[in-house]
C-alpha cells in the first residue's frame, strides 16, 4: 500500500475507470500493452460506480463539496524541445442533486452514528449521515438562502463536523434550457450532517412522516445506515441484453468469470394508473389473464411474423411504428405492450426502428430466461471493475486518487508524447484515453450537453405482486402527460445483492426535459407513496435521490482539438443496453492496435501450469519485475 | 460460497485472499502450497487470477480452495471489489526481515475488514503469516507480543512460515480452513444460489432453445 514512483514509460495511459476506459484497459493489457490506469476518485467505475448506502451519502456530499478548481501549476521545467502543454481539468457531470428522506430517523442516534463509521467504505472520507427533514412545512431555514451560481449547494454554516445546510432547490441555474421555473417554489431541502461527532446529530427535529402507514413498521433511516453495506446503488440504470455486445464480450473474454447475474424476471408496464405484467414469451402469452383469446392469437401471430423482414413492413419505413401496429389490427392493449414494453420506443419512432428494436428484444428472449435481460449481482458497478481486474491480472497498473495534470504535445507530429501526473511525474506514453469529464471546455459550444434524469428510490415493497424478494423487474412507462419523457424503471429486489432484505431499489431513468426532480417526481408521487401522494397503499418510498447526469451518447471519440493519439471515452448514455459503450471501446482499441484481437479469451486459472524453478537460483527473492513478460 | 452436498460427500468452494506488502512472499506461499514449488526467482504472475488447491478434508468433505493473489499490479492498494467479493478467509503476509512490512499489516487488515464481511456481518477469518522465517536472525522473540497483536487486530492466529523451506504453510492453511468450515456450519446457508447465472462458454453451448416464438 506504500506510495511508490510509477515507471516512467507506458504504452497506454488511461484516466478514468468508467466502462469504456476499463474495457479498453483490459483489451490492451490482454494483448501485452503496458497499461497505466488512473482515476482521480477514491473508487472505481467513475459515473458507472455503485455505492453502499453510506458510500452513496458520502458521494452526495462530495458532489456538493466538489467545487474547488484544481490549482494550476507551472510544469514548464518538465517540457522538452518542441513540446507544448495541454492542461487538463475535470468538471463534474452531475447536476441538480436532491435528496429526500421519507422515513423516520428513530431514536437510535448514538448507534446510528457509530455504525456509519464502521460501514463507510472509504476511510478518508468522513461518513455522511443524513437527517431527514422531509417536512414540507419546515421552511424556516430557507430564509437565508442565496443562489449560488456555481452549484446548487448553499454552504451556509459549513464547518467541520457542524451542521451543513444544503439547499438543493435552485435547479434552473445549470441548465439554461429550463424555462420552467415553477419548481423553484417547491422548496424541499435535504439536510446533510457531517456526522462523526454525536453532537452533530442533535439539532435535527425528528420529523415524523404524517402519513406513514400504521399497519406496517417502516424501516428507519438508522436501519438503512446500519445495513448500508447491503446496498449497491448504481449511478447508472441499465440492463444487459442477453445477446447484447456486453454479454458477448464478457463471454468471449472470460471476464465473465468475475461476475454472476440474475435474470430480469418480468417486464411490467404502467398503464391507466395500474402496473401490469407484459406477457413476452409464448408461455406468458397463453397464461396471461389480461388478454383475450383473440388477442393472444393476434399477438403470437404478430411476434412470429415480425421476426423476418417483409415487404409489407418496408412500406412503412419513415412512418410511425404505432401506425404500423394499428394497421395490423392489434387492439389497444397489444399496441401498448408492443410499442412501449417490447420495442421500448415512443409514438413517433419510425417503423423500421421499432421493428429492429422488437426483433432485438425477441432475439434476446429465452437465452437465459423469459425476458431478454440480465442484471449483475452487486450492481452494474461490478462490470467496469471486472474489466479492471482482468487488466491488472495481465499487468496493468492501477492507482486511484491519482490523476493527470497535463498532456505534453509534440507540436511537429500533433501527438501526445507524455503526460504529467498529479504528483508531477512525467510519464511517456504512446496513447492516452481520457474520460469525457476532462474535455469539457473543449466541447463544441454549439451543441450544449444533453442530460439524463435519474432517480433512485429505496422502497418497502414491490410495485407488483408479492414481495418474494426474488423478482427483478423492468418497468416501461409511457409519457404520463404530453411532452413528458418516457421513463425506464428497474426494480431490484434484495436477491440481486443491491439492497437490504425488506427493501427494493428502484432506478428511474429518462432523457432530461428539465431537472431530474421535475421530470420524475410527478411519476414517483403517482406510482409510490410519498408524503405528497394522495392515495396510499402503494410501495412507500423510504429515501430517494434525484440527479441529472450528462448523457454520454453525444460524445465523440476524437476531435476536441486534442492530439491525434488522445481518445475521449464517453460516460453513461441513456439507452437501456450497453451497445454504445462497448462499440466505442472496440473502436478505440482498434485505433490503438488495428491488428490485434479485441479481448481474446483469458486462460482459465485452473488450466495454468507453473513451470517450476527453471531460473538459476541465486540471490534473494526478487520483487515482481515491472517489466511485463507475457 | 458453500457448495451443495452430493449424496454423502460435502463439497465446498472457498475463496481465500492472500494479501500483504510487495515482496513478502505471497506468490511463493501460494506456489509452495498449491504446486509444491519454490523458486528464488519469480516474475509478476501475468494472467493468473488464483490458484486452486483441492483438499480431501475427511472422507465426507471435499474442499476446493481458491487462493487469490493480488495482481502485483494492484500493489498500490487499490484492489477492485471483484478481488474481495465473497471471500471467506484471508492470509495477511509480512516479511520477518523487513519491519516495514509488519507495520503495514494492520493497514491491510483494516482494509480487508472494511471491504468484505461474512453474510452475518462478521469480519472474515484471517491468519497472519510471518514469512521468510528461515531468514530470521533470532527466533526466540516475542511470541506473547505476537499473540497480543493478533488478538488486538482480530487475527485468528499467526504462523511463522517459510515458503522456501516449506515450514508451516500447510499447517496455516489447515488452521484457516478449519475456521472457515466451522463458520460455515454455524451459519444458516444463505438463500439458494440456484438462480444465479454464470456466463461462460458452456452456458452458451448448452443454451436453451426455448425462445419466444
Amino acid at each position: 500500500m506504500a506510495a511508490e514512483d510509477l515507471p516512467s514509460e507506458f504504452d497506454v495511459v488511461i484516466l478514468g475507470t468508467g466502462l469504456v476506459e476499463s474495457v479498453v484497459a483490459a483489451a490492451c493489457s490482454r494483448v501485452g500493452q503496458r497499461v497505466l490506469h488512473l482515476d482521480r476518485r477514491s473508487y472505481y467505475a467513475a459515473n458507472w460506480a455503485s455505492f453502499t448506502f453510506n458510500g452513496l451519502l458520502s458521494w452526495i456530499q462530495q458532489q456538493q463539496d466538489d467545487t474547488q478548481p484544481e490549482e494550476t501549476q507551472d510544469w514548464c521545467d518538465l517540457l522538452e524541445e518542441g513540446e507544448e502543454l495541454i492542461q487538463l481539468s475535470s468538471q463534474s457531470s452531475i447536476r441538480n442533486l436532491q435528496v429526500f428522506t421519507y422515513t423516520s430517523k428513530e431514536d437510535e442516534v448514538e448507534e446510528a452514528s457509530a455504525d456509519s463509521v464502521n460501514t463507510t467504505e472509504e476511510e478518508q472520507h468522513g461518513p455522511a449521515s443524513q437527517d431527514d427533514d422531509s417536512n414540507q412545512e419546515n421552511l424556516e431555514n430557507h430564509e437565508n438562502q442565496e443562489e449560488n451560481k456555481e452549484n446548487q449547494v448553499n454552504h451556509e454554516n459549513q464547518e467541520e463536523n457542524k451542521e451543513n445546510q444544503v439547499n438543493q432547490e435552485n435547479q434552473e441555474e445549470n441548465q439554461e434550457n429550463h424555462e420552467n421555473q415553477e419548481v423553484n417554489h417547491e422548496s424541499q431541502e435535504a439536510t446533510i450532517t457531517e456526522g462523526a461527532e454525536p453532537e452533530a446529530e442533535q439539532p435535527q427535529s425528528p420529523a415524523i412522516p404524517s402519513q406513514s402507514e400504521p399497519s406496517r413498521k417502516k424501516i428507519s433511516f438508522a436501519q438503512l445506515e446500519k445495513e448500508g453495506r447491503r446496498f449497491n446503488i448504481d449511478l447508472v440504470s441499465k440492463l444487459m441484453y442477453s445477446r447484447g455486445s456486453l454479454v458477448e464480450l464478457l463471454i468471449k473474454s472470460n471476464v465473465s468469470r468475475y461476475a454472476e447475474f440474475k435474470k430480469v424476471s418480468r417486464i411490467l408496464t404502467y398503464r391507466n394508473g395500474e402496473v401490469e405484467q407484459v406477457p413476452c414469451t409464448r408461455a406468458d402469452v397463453f397464461a396471461s389473464r389480461q388478454l383475450s383469446v383473440v388477442e393472444k392469437r393476434k399477438l403470437m401471430r404478430f411476434l412470429t411474423s415480425c421476426i423476418e423482414e417483409k415487404d409489407d413492413q418496408s412500406a412503412y419505413n419513415g412512418r410511425p411504428y404505432l401506425e404500423f401496429l394499428r394497421d395490423q389490427k392489434l387492439g389497444e392493449n397489444l399496441q401498448h405492450f408492443l410499442l412501449y414494453s417490447i420495442a421500448m420506443v415512443t409514438e413517433d419512432t419510425p417503423t423500421e426502428v421499432g421493428l429492429a428494436s422488437t426483433r432485438n428484444f425477441l432475439r434476446c428472449l429465452g437465452r437465459y430466461g423469459n425476458t431478454p435481460f440480465l442484471f449483475p449481482l452487486y450492481g452494474l458497478g461490478e462490470i467496469p471493475q471486472c474489466f479492471c481486474r482482468m487488466c491488472a491480472v495481465f499487468g496493468g497498473i492501477y492507482c486511484l486518487r491519482h490523476s493527470l495534470r497535463c498532456l505534453l504535445l509534440d507540436t511537429a507530429t500533433n501527438r501526445c508524447k507524455a503526460v504529467i501526473d498529479s504528483r508531477g511525474q512525467r510519464i511517456s506514453c504512446s496513447h492516452v484515453l481520457l474520460e469525457e469529464n476532462y474535455v469539457h471546455e473543449r466541447k463544441n459550444v454549439a451543441t450544449p450537453p444533453r442530460f439524463l434524469s435519474r432517480a433512485v428510490l429505496i422502497t418497502d415493497s414491490s410495485l407488483h405482486g408479492s414481495d418474494s424478494e426474488q423478482e427483478v423487474s423492468m418497468v416501461t412507462i409511457p409519457p404520463i402527460t404530453e411532452g413528458a419523457p418516457a421513463v425506464k424503471m428497474v426494480e431490484l429486489s434484495s436477491s440481486t445483492m443491491t439492497c437490504m432484505s425488506g427493501t427494493y431499489l428502484v432506478h428511474l431513468n429518462c432523457s432530461s426535459v428539465s431537472s431530474a426532480y421535475q421530470d420524475l417526481s410527478p411519476l414517483i408521487t403517482t406510482m409510490f407513496s410519498t408524503p405528497e401522494s394522495h392515495d396510499q397503499g402503494r410501495p412507500s418510498v423510504l429515501w430517494c435521490l434525484y440527479f441529472n447526469m450528462e448523457d454520454g451518447s453525444a460524445m465523440e471519440v476524437e476531435g476536441h482539438d486534442l492530439p491525434s493519439n488522445v481518445y475521449v471515452c464517453s460516460g453513461p448514455d441513456g439507452e437501456l443496453g450497453h451497445e454504445h459503450a462497448i462499440t466505442q471501446a472496440e473502436l478505440i482499441f482498434h485505433k490503438i492496435l488495428p491488428e490485434e484481437d479485441f479481448c481474446p479469451p483469458a486462460p482459465n486459472p485452473e488450466d495454468i501450469l507453473y513451470d517450476g524453478g527453471s531460473a538459476p537460483s541465486s540471490g534473494p527473492e526478487e520483487e515482481p519485475s515491472l517489466q511485463l513478460e507475457v | 460460497m458453500a457448495g451443495g452436498s452430493v449424496s454423502e460427500c460435502k463439497e465446498y468452494l472457498f475463496k481465500v485472499l492472500v494479501i500483504g506488502e510487495l515482496g513478502v512472499g505471497k506468490t511463493s506461499i501460494i506456489k509452495r502450497y498449491v504446486h509444491q514449488l519454490f523458486s528464488q526467482h519469480y516474475r509478476a504472475t501475468i494472467g493468473v487470477d488464483f490458484a486452486l488447491k483441492v483438499i480431501n478434508w475427511d472422507n465426507k468433505t471435499l474442499v476446493r480452495l481458491q487462493l487469490w493473489d493480488i495482481a502485483g499490479q494492484e500493489r498500490f492498494g487499490n484492489m477492485t471489489r471483484v478481488y474481495y467479493k465473497e471471500a471467506v478467509g484471508a492470509f495477511v503476509v509480512f516479511d520477518v526481515t523487513r519491519t516495514s512490512t509488519f507495520e503495514a499489516v494492520s493497514k491491510w487488515k483494516h482494509d480487508l475488514d472494511s471491504k468484505v464481511k461474512l453474510a452475518n456481518g462478521d469480519p472474515i477469518p484471517s491468519v497472519l503469516l510471518a514469512n521468510k522465517c528461515d531468514q530470521m536472525k533470532d527466533s526466540s522473540n516475542n511470541k506473547t507480543l505476537m499473540d497480543k497483536f493478533c488478538k488486538d487486530t482480530g487475527f485468528l492466529g499467526w504462523f511463522e512460515t517459510s515458503a522456501k523451506d516449506n515450514i508451516n504453510v500447510d499447517e496455516a492453511a489447515r488452521f484457516l480452513v478449519e475456521n472457515i468450515l466451522s463458520n460455515d456450519q454455524g451459519l444458516p446457508h444463505e438463500e439458494s444460489n440456484g438462480d444465479r447465472i454464470k456466463l461462460d462458454q458452456q452456458t452458451v453451448a448448452a443454451e436453451s432453445k426455448s425462445g419466444c416464438c
